[in-house]
């Protein structure tokens, strides 16, 4: 395509999709989610490490569960 | 941050299984590639890779928009899960023709409380984690 026949289309394009003014967040949101990263976490009750330890021994008892499992994750 | 709650609780949901992807995709490339595995793999890789994702984050919008209102909690929410992706991943299977190995269907009945436990712990600190981090709870 030549030169000069672009030039309608661009103008269509431009006219089509109009610019859409301001793009960048008002405010910067990078602190914000570090803050949200080093705040305090929830300590793990001693139930849940349980039930992890006991899930892991399982599934190397039967490693053939692994694939399976991994399929629906 | 309360902007687009669902787009953020969507984004949330697909983050473990997406992140879980590359190390099955791996696995799969090796298997495949490397170790000529002839199970024809090919055709089910579409269902961790689509539709799994899409489920978590699906299943994430519907816990986010319970807000306020009754609700499990996550891990609960989450051990839920298995009873609606199983049945689409044995579908997918049936549908692709893939003949699932025995050793696998037998350990099944077996592994599948042990997946609503893996699934509640998932949930319950990786996805509620980045719920917060999200500013969505």
């Amino acid at each position: 395509m030549k030169e000069h026949d672009e030039k309608p289309l661009r103008d269509f394009l431009k006219q089509a999709l109009p610019p859409i003014g301001e793009t960048a967040p008002r405010r910067d949101l990078w602190p914000e989610l570090l803050r949200r990263l080093e705040g305090p976490r929830a300590a793990v009750p001693w139930f849940d490490w349980v039930l992890a330890a006991v899930t892991l021994i399982w599934l190397l008892l039967f490693p053939e569960a692994i694939p399976v499992l991994a399929y629906h994750l | 941050m309360s902007a687009h709650p669902y787009l953020r609780a969507y984004m949330a949901g697909i983050t473990i299984p997406t992140m879980l992807l590359l190390v099955l995709l791996t696995v799969f490339i090796f298997a495949r590639h490397v170790y000529d595995v002839s199970t024809p793999l090919e055709r089910i890789i579409a269902f961790p890779m689509a539709v799994a994702p899409n489920a978590w984050g699906l299943w994430n919008i519907f816990y986010v928009s319970r807000h306020g209102r009754r609700r499990l909690p996550i891990g609960f929410h989450g051990a839920i899960l298995p009873f609606l992706i199983a049945p689409l991943a044995y579908t997918v299977c049936w549908l692709v023709d893939f003949e699932i190995p025995a050793p696998l269907l037998r350990v099944f009945p077996f592994a599948f409380p042990v997946f609503l436990v893996v699934f509640y712990l998932v949930w319950k600190h990786a996805v509620a984690f980045f719920n917060d981090l999200l500013g969505i709870s």
